[in-house]
């Protein structure tokens, strides 16, 4: 099945041409795996960064640099290409930070059926994994700056829409929303935030500052 | 590309192919003397100090003859392949940090399966019409496309460069794209 909703394709341009940062890259490059409309995108801004690297007016190298490089090129034959066989639900560039399977992940109850595992965080990204039992989910909030979630298993339901396996949400600061899991299994997303969430309930609120949300 | 004495254009594409199907070392000088120049100039447009552009500049170059056997002419022409082989070398010696990919060969890879295999994706010969549609762009759409692959700026950054709003920036970034699209699925 193809994701019906994408990042923008402004974002998708950065990432071609290298400008996002980790925590995006990691969440463009797990949806690319299950979006080959994205992998077109991408595709074509990375010929746009091929072309404009023909355009380049060259710099010159040092003198020996061509000797250098040629005396090296024997050695550097050996290395080995890495295959990826172990097959896994979860798509390889996520898999390389979290493991093969989301039922060994050891996850930290927030209450009320939500669970989070924190993937890494770095500058002022947070990265996480947000698992929400059917009918439940984070509470009403908006954002003090974008938020970057993509759907990995189940599905879930706000103001704007239902989301699969696949499909990509910006959450922008304004945007009022509460998801819910859907009906049937748990709903698991990975969640890209650049700033605490702002929740309406005072009591969630107080949970959320607790857990660092 | 005039890169032979002969004055006749190289494909360097067809000649990458080559690299990684024989191990030519032939080939291989002329693939350096064309894009290790290039690749340079491009880290120090992004802010590479000389030597550190020139080591990186030699480092992509080993990369490619080492990759070389991956390289597929069908998918991309040898100076997009060569320029994904640059950023990722930056991000990881510049930033110190990981860039996640997707994985061809990763089993949860969700193919492509309804349009036929052929079409809108781009083929190395499409580079020519991807350089001349760039050629076409406007001059501010043309703006914020250099900017993003040579600023290594957010958004939000450039908008502020151009005293623009942030969705000015982006609705030129995603006009330029369609442009681009357009022009390359108008001409089959």
């Amino acid at each position: 099945m193809i994701p019906t909703r994408h990042p923008p394709e402004e974002l998708l341009l950065d990432y071609a041409a290298g400008t996002t940062d980790e925590a995006i890259s990691l969440a463009l490059a797990t949806h690319l795996t299950l979006c080959s409309i994205c992998r077109k995108d991408v595709a074509l801004a990375e010929s746009l960064g091929g072309a404009l690297l023909e355009d380049e007016p060259g710099a010159p190298l040092s003198r020996d640099a061509l000797s250098k490089v040629l005396a090296r090129l024997d050695a550097s034959d050996e290395d080995a290409i890495p295959v990826s066989s172990k097959s896994s639900s979860i798509p390889e560039p996520l898999r390389a930070y979290i493991g093969d399977d989301f039922a060994s992940i050891r996850w930290t109850n927030a209450g009320g059926g939500t669970f989070f595992k924190q993937i890494f965080r770095r500058k002022r990204a947070n990265v996480r994994l947000i698992r929400s039992t059917p009918g439940e989910g984070v509470g009403f909030h908006t954002h003090r700056a974008d938020e970057y979630t993509l759907c990995l298993s189940g599905g879930y339901t706000d103001e704007t829409g239902c989301y699969a396996r696949g499909d990509w949400q910006t959450a922008t600061p304004d945007l009022l929303h509460r998801p819910v899991a859907d009906a049937g299994e748990d709903c698991i997303s990975l969640s890209v935030n650049y700033a605490p969430l702002r929740f309406r309930h005072w009591g969630i609120a107080l949970i959320a500052k607790w857990f660092g949300f | 590309m005039n890169d032979t004495q002969s004055g006749l254009p190289v494909d360097m594409t067809a000649l990458l192919a080559t690299v990684g199907a024989q191990r030519d070392r032939a080939a291989f000088e002329v693939i350096f003397l064309h894009f290790a120049p290039r690749v340079k100039s491009y880290l120090l447009r992004l802010g590479a100090s000389d030597a550190l552009a020139d080591d990186l500049a030699q480092e992509a170059m080993l990369t490619i003859w080492r990759k070389a056997e991956l390289f597929d002419p069908a998918k991309a022409s040898a100076a997009t392949w060569i320029f994904t082989i640059a950023r990722n070398l930056r991000i990881d010696a510049i930033r110190r940090e990981r860039r996640p990919e997707f994985d061809p060969n990763d089993p949860a890879l969700v193919p492509e399966n309804e349009a036929p295999p052929d079409t809108r994706m781009l083929k190395s010969h499409d580079d020519a019409r991807v350089r001349s549609a760039l050629t076409k762009l406007s001059a501010d759409q043309a703006q914020v496309v250099r900017m993003s692959f040579f600023a290594e700026k957010p958004h939000s950054a450039i908008a502020k460069e151009l005293g623009l709003p942030l969705g000015t920036v982006k609705s030129r970034l995603r006009l330029a794209i369609a442009h681009i699209r357009t022009a390359l699925d108008g001409g089959a």
